[in-house]
């Protein structure tokens, strides 16, 4: 029984990596544009369809058809900015969250559209690899290996360089961020852009390691959401912590019982930090 | 004047199925008077600014609650209507007191229901074995029958939807005319000031929360009763919660008539795409519906209802300076 969960535990870290990426992407467009981005998991959907329509369809390698789809979901974040996020930035709370719900319809059906309702899978055969009695599959292994990387090379732009110190300024206070010479609308744009780009990276990691339907981003934009807010909204190092806390949560739960009860266990748990610590593990005390 | 215009509307309105309209016409009818009549419900809470995306619980507990009764107990949906809203009333109770004694508001209020929301969709599918799951469940036929609030026409499920519809305005107007509706307003300008005042926060935040969430499970009762099907995605979960919130507030959430006003145009929007572009390519009338409301977020913020109401106002107090700007808000 304990190599079952020696298994959870293990590959729930693994997924923990990976939901840290969702988590920062997250975290940093709130923390600078302050607008939650509700289908931030449906991009990464997208992103995945584009990767499989480049393998699949027209026989792109994998390591091209993932750089490509970065780039194109980097496009999208661009996109994104001007025509929906960019004319709501002036509109009460409720309107934004509603308008980019009502993305979460658009972009499922979008993909339902063009690639049906059926699974598509990259398929790609990695070896399984194993350490004792733990069984890993390379490609999970490589998407946590990835994800940090990509996050320490993120941690690194954000804290070593002058956009990085832009992003940051903005996120802490627009206004003087202005007084600096710094241009929050440049800067909105680039944090959707860099958002878009990681929602394509994401979704190269998760390429060989689930297949793609229409509703996939669902789960995925719940679970960024509780961990999101379990580390505090806006929090990157919060939201570091909180992917893999949730990680592996959700791994021991769906091996002890379900997925769905795995996915009620997470939100539950998502209810029980808004009540008593709505500022996350790692947030600053507000005035609710 | 304003009053004949409001009774040869009504008039209208009750003779529309004597004049052997089309059974479409109808059920596009009932459909509206139905989620209008939910979407009048949450607006009472969301008019004081207790945003909730996840009333798809209230509808989903209701509507389950009175069709398992039915079909396992045969109960009757009416009494179901009653035991179905009392545990979502209870569940409102617990969850907004949870909420309101804590101080939740706001952005945090919004999502902590739509988490509820999914999670009683989430029970509802883990526990297939009872609910059928993912695939839902149909209940048993047993012909037109008052007690049993089935009708093989459609004329009857158009009055009694109607009927809860005009139920739930009225409550509306009561809750607007109470001295409940001063205190929320208070609370939503400044709890903390109102607090001081000596202003019973707690109480009639879950007060209004109740009721919301007892017209929620009526009104799933209502659609399960006219669909006689259920199913845990269409009545509880994200997809329910976002589209009643969608339709009070494209409507404009602040009047009587704004849910209504905001689910007749839904509904018809979401018909005639359906039926004009839906047959070509599934999802293409879903896209076109998700499209129109974001840009109508994007351009109408104030609801349709409001905005045109704005204009109205602005027209009118340019014209005479004298006219009362009306009771409302």
């Amino acid at each position: 029984m304990e190599i079952v969960f020696l298994n959870a535990l293990v590959n729930g870290i693994l997924l923990g990596g990976v939901l840290a990426l969702l988590a920062f992407g997250l975290n940093l467009i709130f923390g600078v544009v302050k607008v939650i981005h509700m289908a931030y998991g449906q991009c990464v959907m997208l992103g995945m369809y584009v990767i499989y329509t480049l393998k699949v369809i027209y026989g792109v390698p994998l390591l091209v058809a993932s750089a490509v789809s970065v780039v194109i979901m980097g496009v999208w974040g661009t996109l994104l900015h001007l025509l929906v996020i960019r004319p709501l930035l002036g509109a009460e709370r409720l309107n934004q969250l509603l308008a980019l719900a009502g993305l979460i319809v658009v972009f499922e059906n979008l993909a339902h559209v063009i690639w049906g309702a059926d699974l598509r899978g990259v398929r790609v055969d990695l070896p399984i690899v194993s350490l004792g009695n733990v069984f890993l599959k390379t490609s999970n292994l490589l998407a946590f290996g990835g994800a940090l990387v990509v996050l320490g090379i993120l941690y690194g732009v954000l804290h070593k360089t002058y956009v990085g110190l832009a992003i940051r300024a903005v996120a802490q206070d627009r206004e003087c961020a202005t007084l600096m010479g710094i241009n929050p609308g440049r800067i909105y744009l680039l944090t959707l852009t860099i958002g878009g780009a990681l929602t394509g990276l994401i979704a190269a990691f998760f390429s060989p390691i689930y297949s793609v339907h229409p509703h996939f981003g669902g789960s995925f934009t719940l679970m960024a959401f509780i961990i999101v807010v379990l580390g505090g909204m806006g929090n990157l190092a919060g939201g570091f912590i909180g992917a893999f806390i949730i990680g592996v949560v959700t791994s021991f739960a769906a091996v002890i019982t379900s997925t769905e009860v795995a996915e009620i266990v997470a939100l539950t748990i998502f209810i029980l930090v808004v009540l008593v610590r709505p500022q996350g593990l790692l947030g600053a005390r507000r005035a609710r | 004047m304003k009053a004949v215009a409001k009774i040869i509307l009504l008039g209208l309105v009750i003779g529309f199925p004597l004049v052997g309209v089309s059974p479409y016409l109808l059920h596009v009818a009932t459909l509206i008077f139905i989620w209008a009549f939910i979407a009048t419900g949450w607006s009472y809470m969301g008019r004081f600014g207790l945003v909730s995306l996840g009333h798809g619980a209230f509808i989903g507990i209701g509507a389950y609650t009175a069709g398992l009764l039915f079909n396992h107990f045969s109960l009757s949906p009416w009494a179901g209507m009653i035991v179905g809203g009392i545990l979502a009333g209870v569940m409102a109770l617990v969850i907004g007191w949870a909420c309101f004694r804590f101080g939740v508001m706001g952005d945090y209020f919004a999502l902590l229901t739509l988490a509820l929301g999914e999670i009683v969709s989430l029970v509802l599918v883990a526990f297939r074995d009872y609910t059928g799951g993912s695939l839902g469940f149909t209940l048993k036929r047993v012909g037109s029958s008052w007690f049993y609030l089935q009708f093989e026409d459609k004329a009857y499920f158009y009055y009694i939807a109607l009927s809860f519809l005009l139920a739930a305005l009225f409550l509306w107007r009561c809750i607007d005319r109470s001295r409940m509706q001063k205190a929320l307003r208070a609370i939503g300008e400044d709890e903390i000031a109102a607090a001081t005042l000596g202003v019973r926060i707690v109480k009639y935040k879950l007060r209004v929360t109740i009721m919301s969430a007892f017209v929620a499970a009526i009104g799933g009762v209502l659609y399960a009763q006219y669909v006689t099907y259920l199913n845990p995605h269409t009545l509880a979960g994200v997809g329910p919660s976002l589209d009643i919130a969608f339709k009070a507030i494209l409507g404009g959430m602040y009047s009587l008539w704004g849910p209504t006003v905001g689910t007749t145009i839904i509904v018809v929007l979401e018909e005639y795409i359906r039926v004009n572009y839906g047959a070509k390519y599934v999802g293409i009338s879903q896209i076109a519906y998700g499209v129109a409301l974001v840009l109508l977020i994007i351009f109408m913020p104030k609801g349709i209802f409001g905005t045109m109401e704005e204009k109205i106002r602005r027209v009118l107090s340019g014209r005479s300076r004298s006219r009362d700007p009306g009771q409302k808000h």
